[in-house]
């Protein structure tokens, strides 16, 4: 078995074997439970278009992918290297890029593991609507490249400073920052200010996206530009975890 | 007090005639109406679709046109105006020309996201003049629909996390068994 291979199995049983692991998933899935049953309990919320719903479930399942994510990002090098085995891990035998493909390759399966667990709270708000075939098919082809995006960041960051918890503080503050549109409502993005930070922020992209494509039905050809938003965020932040990967801080 | 009467006769007279001539000056007529093939009794989730029609009716064309809808709710003691935010991904046209005798025929789609009564308007105005005018309102009643299924989500809230703790005492209890024989 190749290397990355070995990294990225051994990433990805954390997820599903590992109490930590399954302590997260419980977490996220009691969220999720939370936000279904204040939606059905609530006279006014579950008034709520169907749409509407899988849309804003869509981006709370969005903005926890990338919070895991920035939690991986940051403990693959600055927690190695805390835990005394990133000098080892370094040292061994293997390709340079085989690390931070390795640990890519494990946030990418605990998206998968998250996405999972998230179709059945989709399917179960919005399955007399429409558009969740869609809701699912966007939230796999923008939420990815996002929450991969903040992974690498958060692994940059990580090897460039060699501590869990600076690597952690700054990608969540940048991840609260970026994750705002959940909370600040349409009329006040709808701002000069408002609007020039959507057209530069990778997760509004995809919010958007979630908005066009599953209440408004808008087909993929109106999503080109938002895709490229989030491809390039995700490019830019590899090149930075591969540049810093390259040279991690070991003091 | 004929004279008065009189007096009175004529002011009114030239009022109303300023008025027609005001109106009649007016360069674009504007209409709206529903499309036919909107739902009689429209519910929450459904689709409809207005038509607005603008004329310039002037000598001079109409340049940097702009007509945009507008929803009011009027729900007694819930009158407010409506953000189209999710209601349509068409609020508005922009930067048209209309020459003399030339019309603008539009389509406003519009998905009904809630329950309630309400009044759809058009409005336009242009690059030159200080007006705004509005077309003729039309009112319509969304009904309401619970369209959360408690039925559906409550098994779904209960289930998974209970399916993950089950794969949690699973593990611990295989991780137990493998300690103890070793």
């Amino acid at each position: 078995m190749k290397p990355h291979w070995t990294i990225a199995y051994k990433e990805s049983a954390q997820m599903l074997r590992s109490q930590r692991g399954l302590l997260w998933l419980l977490a996220f899935s009691g969220l999720l439970s939370a936000f279904s049953l204040l939606l059905v309990s609530n006279a006014e919320l579950s008034l709520l278009d169907n749409a509407q719903v899988v849309y804003m479930m869509s981006g709370t399942v969005l903005a926890a992918g990338a919070l895991l994510a920035a939690i991986l990002g940051s403990d693959a090098y600055a927690g190695e290297k805390e835990r005394g085995t990133l000098v080892p891990l370094l040292c061994a035998p293997i390709d340079a890029g085989a690390l931070p493909a390795g640990k890519a390759l494990g946030m990418l399966t605990a998206w998968g593991v998250m996405f999972a667990v998230a179709t059945p709270y989709l399917w179960a708000v919005g399955a007399s609507g429409q558009n969740l075939g869609a809701a699912l098919f966007y939230l796999a082809l923008f939420g990815t490249p996002v929450v991969l995006g903040f992974g690498y960041l958060a692994m940059a960051v990580s090897a460039r400073t060699g501590s869990v918890l600076a690597s952690l503080l700054s990608t969540i503050a940048l991840l609260m920052l970026a994750a705002s549109p959940l909370l600040i409502g349409p009329g006040l993005r709808g701002t000069v200010i408002g609007r020039a930070l959507d057209a530069v922020n990778p997760f509004a992209g995809a919010l958007n996206t979630f908005d066009s494509v599953i209440i408004d039905s808008e087909p993929l050809s109106a999503q080109f530009a938002r895709l490229l938003l989030v491809v390039a965020w995700l490019v830019l932040c590899l090149l930075a975890a591969r540049r810093r990967a390259a040279n991690p801080n070991f003091q | 007090m004929k004279k008065w009467k009189d007096i009175l006769f004529v002011m009114a007279t030239i009022f109303l005639l300023a008025a027609v001539s005001a109106a009649a000056e007016a360069p674009l007529m504007l209409d709206l109406h529903p499309d036919h093939a909107n739902p009689s009794a429209p519910v929450m989730g459904d689709h409809l679709r207005f038509w607005s029609t603008i004329i310039n009716t002037g000598a001079d064309p109409i340049e940097g046109l702009v007509a945009w809808i507008s929803l009011v709710e009027i729900d007694p003691g819930n009158e407010q105006p409506v953000d189209l935010e999710d209601w349509s991904a068409h609020k508005a046209v922009t930067g048209a020309t209309l020459e003399p005798g030339q019309s603008l025929r539009t389509g406003w789609p519009m998905r009904l996201i809630k329950g309630g009564d309400y009044r759809v308007v058009v409005s336009v105005t242009d690059r030159g003049s200080h007006t705004v005018f509005t077309s003729p309102t039309i009112q319509f009643h969304v009904r309401q629909k619970p369209v959360l299924q408690s039925g559906r989500v409550l098994p779904v809230a209960a289930g998974v996390p209970l399916l993950i703790i089950g794969l949690m005492v699973f593990n611990k209890t295989r991780q137990h068994r493998k300690k103890a024989q070793l």
